[in-house]
């Protein structure tokens, strides 16, 4: 790559010309990607085939290296805490595109330029409130003698002759507080992309969808919905694998009903100072997350290749 | 040729031009994301100006605390460091465990908080001596384990001169002879707290606390996060010494609470206290300042303390005692023997008293205590004093862990 300087025909001179390669500018991500990324997995992979040296704060012994510990966690109730770890996630993902869809269908072809500004203004504070606190907030709300509760039992509100309940609510300290927090803490992470996505598709191909006699349901099912599908898509991705390794939520809010992966991985090693199993349980979540993401992709390849089949008319890729 | 305007003008019809500032919205998303990161970086900034302003006023606040100190006090105020030491700390500790105000008099501390022994030990070895802590608090049996990972400095007792405020009795323990690197900071043991609508039986054992969680107080009952409280339950109700390291009462033990106890549990919970009282809880495992803290929430909010219960455990139970200990790699060691130096100070001992309701073991404090709220819950008699027990760290620990992990697991399932 050269620049052009007001000079003559010919090379400009040898030493004004910067003559490294283009890589160079890779080489800070790439040394991030090394040092914070490879290094720090492929020690956890290496420590999970290992075992715990008795009576140290969290030494592990390599050199007898084995499946125990991956016994260990097929075998306890860690595979249990596994399922139920997926189940939560995989709730909570499907629950935040549900929810997340009007939304992003609104901003992206209901509102105005203006009041788009002042929607987006309004999801993004709490998504830049932090984590901590906005999960503390679900505590306040649902403490069974906090005013959700009292609220809710109050008979002057209620007069239909008896209160609502007959007592406090009682959802601290199970998985459905867990599961609500968590629905709520990653509906920005959904929202955003599909928003975008939605934005992406032109308006003028709805609009040839209704010239062609199609009605709003099938407009959105057929041209909006496949045309957003890869933002879907990312959307899905980008709240499901870090919802499947949420800690704070948990440790906050589920007791020990609303346990996930994530708190049993820290409890391993801050707890039980047993870095050999708390790298053996971190890796099966890294697993258990790839075979999801994997039954996933190919539950939508298999969708694609059944419309593409079944449509009428021939798509010519753009 | 030049152009006059840099801005591009374009001829469209007016729907097109609502469409393209739709299309412009998405850039204008990236530039407000920027626009809100930014303003929370100054809010930030401004907090953070804020902070150093409070540490100056702090500061002020301590020199006139020790200048008032120094007349008032009984014994020698001076100190090794003198007073030309850099008050400013960071220490490793539990939650809830000193008066704010009471540190702030003494000077900058920032505090970082653990949940458990184990927890501490792991984050200070990972941290490799360079944790950037001048201090920690660990519990007496966890002495020996940080010390053998040459974690902790050898106490110059000649910079501690109140270290003489301490009472014999708690100086010069199994676990650190001759405190070469611990001075005790306070004491306590282990009961239970209960909400008496709920649990309508009274609670005078550990069975009977047992029983409770498994019948009245079912799924709504913690315990202590902690593995050997969890299991020290189970072997103070049958009469078996909590620090047994036998297989058979290890089997035993995890046999009950992984099929008869765990599926009764709503949390494992350190600090059930407030909890307990704002209805989480019917029941709780409990140290005996949480407990109190919570009941002085409860008088506080004007309620009934009437509805809650607080026992102490029996026929024995836990003696536990937190220590300040001085971190090899401390960064400001002067600051931290003026610390423990001005803490021992009997005055300021009971202050500190009063906020986390443990027993100091300052000569006389008891005295000096006066009519602190709920003074039964922090101070014993002799015949209760003979039913607690200090715990061991030996060769059953890593058993009791593995049984406290399966009860967790198996109380989820």
């Amino acid at each position: 790559m050269t620049i052009a300087l007001d000079a003559p025909a010919g090379p400009p001179p040898k030493r004004f010309r910067l003559r490294a390669p283009g890589f160079v500018l890779a080489v800070p991500s790439f040394v991030w990607y090394v040092f914070l990324f490879v290094i720090p997995v492929a020690l956890v992979i290496v420590n999970s085939f290992g075992s715990k040296v008795q009576g140290t704060p969290g030494k592990v012994d390599l050199t007898h290296p084995g499946l125990d510990r991956y016994r260990e966690v097929v075998d306890g109730s860690f595979s249990t805490l596994l399922v139920q770890t997926m189940r939560t996630s995989l709730l909570g993902t499907v629950l935040c595109v549900v929810i997340s869809m009007p939304i992003a269908y609104y901003l992206a072809f209901k509102v105005g330029p203006r009041a788009k500004v002042v929607v987006l203004a309004l999801l993004m504070v709490p998504f830049f409130t932090n984590y901590l606190l906005r999960t503390l907030a679900w505590k306040i709300v649902l403490q069974p003698k906090g005013f959700v509760s009292n609220f809710l039992q109050d008979t002057h509100w209620f007069t239909l002759g008896q209160a609502l309940r007959s007592g406090p609510i009682e959802i601290l300290d199970t998985r459905t507080a867990v599961q609500l927090a968590i629905v709520y803490n990653y509906l920005p992470l959904m929202i955003f992309p599909l928003w975008v996505a939605l934005d992406r598709v032109e308006l003028h191909l709805r609009e040839a969808s209704k010239d062609l006699g199609a009605n709003r349901v099938r407009t959105f099912l057929q041209v909006t919905l496949p045309l957003a599908m890869p933002g879907i898509v990312a959307g899905l991705v980008l709240v499901f694998v870090p919802l499947s390794g949420d800690y704070v939520t948990a440790e906050l809010l589920g007791g020990v009903k609303g346990n996930m992966v994530g708190r049993a991985v820290a409890d391993q090693y801050f707890r039980a100072q047993d870095a050999a199993s708390g790298s053996a349980i971190a890796v099966s979540l890294i697993i258990s997350i790839l075979v999801v993401l994997g039954v996933l992709a190919g539950f939508f390849w298999f969708m694609r290749k059944l419309l593409a089949n079944n449509r009428k008319v021939a798509l010519v890729a753009r | 040729m030049s152009r006059r305007d840099d801005t591009p003008r374009i001829l469209i019809s007016q729907a097109a031009a609502q469409r393209l500032a739709q299309s412009i919205s998405r850039r204008r998303f990236l530039a407000m994301s920027g626009g809100v990161a930014a303003a929370a970086a100054l809010a930030a900034c401004g907090s953070d100006s804020k902070k150093s302003a409070d540490t100056t006023a702090s500061s002020t606040a301590s020199t006139t605390a020790s200048s008032s100190g120094g007349t008032g006090a009984t014994t020698a105020p001076s100190s090794g460091g003198g007073g030309n030491v850099d008050k400013n700390l960071n220490m490793f500790t539990w939650a809830e465990y000193d008066d704010p105000d009471l540190l702030k008099s003494w000077g900058d501390i920032n505090l970082t908080i653990f949940n458990s022994n184990e927890e501490a030990i792991q984050k200070l070895v990972q941290g490799g001596g360079s944790s950037g802590f001048d201090m920690v608090v660990p519990t007496g049996v966890y002495i020996p384990q940080l010390a053998k990972a040459d974690l902790l400095l050898e106490l110059d007792k000649s910079k501690i001169p109140n270290f003489a405020n301490l009472d014999p009795a708690y100086a010069n323990q199994t676990w650190d002879q001759g405190n070469k690197y611990s001075v005790c900071k306070n004491w306590g043991t282990t009961g239970w707290i209960y909400d008496t609508t709920i649990v309508t039986k009274e609670i005078k054992t550990w069975a009977d606390f047992i029983a409770a969680a498994q019948g009245e107080a079912s799924g709504k009952t913690s315990v202590l996060d902690t593995a050997p409280n969890l299991c020290g339950m189970y072997f103070w109700a049958n009469g078996i010494d909590w620090t047994t390291e036998k297989a058979e009462d290890l089997d035993a033990c995890e046999k009950f609470l992984v099929d008869d106890f765990a599926s009764h549990l709503k949390a494992f919970d350190s600090y059930p206290g407030i909890n307990l009282t704002q209805g989480n809880y019917a029941l709780s495992m409990v140290w005996n300042g949480d407990a109190r803290q919570g009941l002085i929430g409860v008088q506080d909010a004007g309620d009934d303390v009437n509805q809650y219960k607080w026992g102490l455990g029996a026929p024995e139970t836990e003696l536990w005692m937190d220590n300040w200990c001085i971190l090899k790699e401390a960064k400001n060691v002067d600051a931290a023997y003026d610390f423990i130096n001005f803490i021992l100070d009997p005055k300021n001992s009971v202050t500190d008293l009063a906020f986390h309701g443990y027993n100091t073991g300052i000569k006389g404090v008891e005295e000096l205590a006066g009519d602190v709220s709920f003074k039964d819950m922090i101070f014993f008699t002799e015949a209760q004093v003979a039913t607690f027990k200090s715990g061991a760290v030996n060769s059953a620990q890593d058993r009791l862990v593995d049984i406290y992990s399966k009860v967790k697991a198996k109380a989820g399932a």
